[in-house]
C-alpha cells in the first residue's frame, strides 16, 4: 500500500527543491545586477558550521541551519562591501575566486573539518523528525507507511515548505520599495542613484540574501545527506547553480525555479542513455545559448501566459 | 539663493572643463545655463549631484555646502535631474519608474515590505497616487503600465521629468529637455516647465533651443570653453556682444534659426 511514496523519487525531490533555493541564491543578487559565483562557498560555509554545530556541540538541527545561514549570510555582508565595488564579470571572477578559498580551507583546515576526508555523521533531519514524532506517540506504521518511507516524505514537505516561504519572501520583496530599488541599480545604476537610492546598501543587501540563501541551502544539504566533503563545494558546484539560472531565465524568480527542477530532472530522465546524457545535457546548453540568451522563461513569455489568462478569466 | 555656485572648477587630467564658474540661482527662477558643445554644462551638473567632485570650489544649497556628499544624499537633500542620453529605468513601466523617483521621500525597508505592514501599505499607495498624478501632469497617465523602452522620445523626456519630480525637489535640473522634440512637444514642454515652477520649484535649464530658452528663463548663465561668459536676463544675454560672436555667431544666423 501507498508504494507511489518511493524513497528514491522523494529523495531527487528533495535535491531539487535544494537546488532551487540555491538557483534563487543566484538569482536575487543578479535581480540587483549582481553576478555572483560563490553560491558554492556560501553553501560550503552554510553546511561545515551547520554539521560541526551538530556534531560537536549537540546543538539542534534547526538552530546549527539557521546559525549556518546567518553565517553565511554575514560573511556575505563582509566580502560584498568591498567587492560590489565590481561589476559584472569582475564581481563574477572575484566571487568564483572567494568560492575557491572557502574550499580549499575545508580542505586543509584538518583538524577542525578532517579534510578532504570530510565529514561523516551528521545528523539526519529525516531521523529527528522520525524521534519527534515517536515522541508524540505516532508511528509511521499508523498510516500504512514504512519507517523510511515515512521520513524522506518528512523531508520533502519541510524542504517544500522552505521553498515555499522563501520565494513568498522573494516575490513579496520585489514588489516593494525594496525590489524597485533592485531592478533600478540593475537597469541603470547612476540614474537609480541620482533618484536618492544609496546602491551600495542595497547591492550588499541583496548579495547578502543570496548569501544567506547558500547557507541555507547547504545547511540542509548537509542534513539530509548526513555526509559533506569539500567537493560538493567546488567551482564545478558554483557554474552547476549559475546554470539553473540562466537556462531557466533570470530576468524572473519562476525561471530559477524551472532550471532547477529541469536540470536536476534531466540527468535522472536521461539515464537509459547511460553515459552519453551529460552530452546531451551539454548539446542543450549550448542550444539555449545560442537560440534563448535570456533563458527559457522571460517576462514577454510570462506575459503571453497572462494575456491569455486574462482574456479567459478577466483576472487581474 | 537656492543654489550658489562659488569659483568652481573642474580638472580632467590636463583638460580644464570648468575654470572658476560662480553663479547663484533665486527661490522660485528659472535659471539657464547654456553655451556651445563642450562649454562645460553637463560637468557643471554632474558636478552639482556630486557624480564628480569640483577640484576646487564650493557648491552651496540651501545654505549648506553639499561639495562631497553621496548623490543619493543630494536627492534626499532635494535636488534631482534629467539626463541629456535619457536614462530611464527602461524595463520598468512609467508608473514604476516614477515610484523609484519617490524612493527618497518613502522609507519601506525589507521587514515591512514582505510582511505588508499597515504603513507599508499606506505608503505604496500614496507614492501610487503621487506617480499617477505625476504622470497626468506631464500626459502620460494613460501609458502607465507602458515599459519606458517601448515610450516615444518625447514622451520618455517627459516621463524623466516626472521621475525627478517625485523626489519632491526645491531644485529640478534639467539637461536639454526638449532636445529632438518637435515644435508642438517643445510648447507642451514649455507649458510643463512653467507649471512646475508655479509649485514653486527652482529649475536649472541646460538647452540648446534658443527660442525657448529665451522664452523661458528668468536668468542666464553663458559658458565658453568651461568659463562663464556673462550672466544676465534673456534681453542682456541677447544683446551681449560677446555672446553673440562666440555662441550665437552672427545676429543674422540666429534669426534665420
Amino acid at each position: 500500500m501507498l508504494d507511489f511514496i518511493n524513497p528514491y523519487y522523494l529523495q531527487i525531490g528533495s535535491f531539487i527543491l535544494i537546488n532551487i533555493l540555491l538557483a534563487v541564491s543566484v538569482y536575487v543578487p543578479l535581480s540587483s545586477g549582481q553576478l555572483s559565483l560563490g553560491s558554492a562557498g556560501f553553501m560550503g560555509i552554510g553546511a561545515y558550521t551547520s554539521a560541526l554545530l551538530t556534531i560537536n556541540f549537540d546543538l539542534p538541527i534547526f538552530l546549527g541551519v539557521l546559525a549556518g545561514a546567518c553565517l553565511a549570510g554575514i560573511l556575505g555582508i563582509i566580502v560584498g562591501l568591498p567587492s560590489l565595488r565590481l561589476t559584472g564579470v569582475y564581481l563574477a571572477i572575484a566571487t568564483l575566486g572567494l568560492g575557491e578559498v572557502i574550499r580549499v580551507i575545508f580542505v586543509n583546515w584538518e583538524s577542525l573539518t578532517r579534510g578532504s576526508i570530510g565529514l561523516t555523521g551528521v545528523p539526519q533531519i529525516g531521523r529527528e523528525l522520525l524521534n519527534l514524532v515517536r515522541g508524540f506517540g505516532f508511528e509511521p506504521s499508523m498510516i500504512g507507511l514504512k519507517n523510511n518511507q515515512f521520513v524522506f516524505l518528512l523531508v520533502f514537505i519541510l524542504l517544500f515548505l522552505i521553498v515555499l516561504a522563501t520565494i513568498w519572501f522573494v516575490v513579496r520583496q520585489q514588489n516593494s520599495r525594496v525590489g524597485r530599488s533592485f531592478s533600478s541599480i540593475q537597469m541603470d545604476e547612476k540614474a537609480a542613484e541620482s533618484m536618492g537610492i544609496n546602491i551600495m546598501y542595497f547591492k550588499v543587501l541583496s548579495f547578502a540574501q543570496g548569501a544567506f540563501l547558500a547557507g541555507l541551502a547547504g545547511a540542509l544539504f548537509a542534513h539530509v545527506m548526513g555526509y559533506i566533503s569539500p567537493s560538493d563545494f567546488s567551482y564545478h558546484r558554483a557554474v552547476e547553480i549559475l546554470i539553473f539560472t540562466v537556462f531557466g531565465g533570470s530576468e524572473v524568480i519562476i525561471g530559477s525555479v524551472f532550471g532547477a527542477i529541469f536540470l536536476t530532472l534531466m540527468p535522472e530522465l536521461l539515464r537509459f542513455v547511460s553515459e552519453y546524457r551529460y552530452i546531451i545535457y551539454g548539446i542543450m546548453l549550448v542550444i539555449l545559448m545560442a537560440v534563448r540568451p535570456q533563458g527559457i522563461l522571460d517576462i514577454h513569455l510570462l506575459g503571453r501566459f497572462k494575456g491569455i489568462k486574462r482574456s479567459k478569466g478577466g483576472m487581474r | 539663493m537656492v543654489l550658489d555656485i562659488k569659483n568652481v572648477s573642474k580638472n580632467f587630467g590636463g583638460i580644464h572643463a570648468l575654470k572658476n564658474v560662480s553663479f547663484s540661482i533665486k527661490q522660485g527662477e528659472i535659471y539657464g545655463l547654456i553655451g556651445p558643445n563642450g562649454a562645460g554644462k553637463t560637468t557643471m551638473f554632474n558636478l552639482i549631484t556630486n557624480i564628480f567632485e569640483p577640484s576646487s570650489g564650493d557648491i552651496i544649497f540651501d545654505s549648506q555646502t553639499i561639495t562631497g556628499l553621496k548623490s543619493h544624499k543630494i536627492t534626499e537633500k532635494g535636488i534631482c535631474r534629467t539626463y541629456q542620453n535619457i536614462r530611464l529605468f527602461s524595463q520598468m513601466t512609467a508608473l514604476k519608474n516614477v515610484m523609484v523617483g519617490g524612493h527618497s521621500r518613502s522609507s519601506s525597508g525589507v521587514f515591512s515590505s514582505v510582511f505588508r505592514t499597515k504603513k507599508q501599505r499606506e505608503e505604496e499607495i500614496q507614492l501610487n497616487q503621487k506617480a499617477e498624478d505625476l504622470l497626468e501632469l506631464v500626459g502620460l497617465l494613460e501609458h502607465k503600465d507602458t515599459l519606458a523602452e517601448n515610450l516615444a522620445y518625447g514622451q520618455q523626456r517627459r516621463l524623466e521629468i516626472a521621475r525627478a519630480m517625485a523626489s519632491n525637489p526645491k531644485l529640478l535640473l534639467l539637461d536639454e529637455p526638449a532636445a529632438g522634440m518637435n515644435e508642438k512637444e517643445t510648447d507642451s514642454l514649455y507649458d510643463l516647465i512653467k507649471m512646475i515652477q508655479s509649485k514653486g520649484i527652482t529649475v536649472l535649464i541646460i538647452e540648446h533651443d534658443m527660442p525657448l530658452v529665451m522664452k523661458l528663463c528668468d536668468r542666464i548663465t553663458v559658458l565658453n570653453f568651461g568659463e562663464k561668459l556673462a550672466e544676465g536676463t534673456p534681453t542682456e544675454i541677447q544683446n551681449n556682444e560677446a555672446v553673440i560672436e562666440a555662441y550665437l555667431g552672427k545676429e543674422e544666423e540666429y534669426e534665420s534659426a
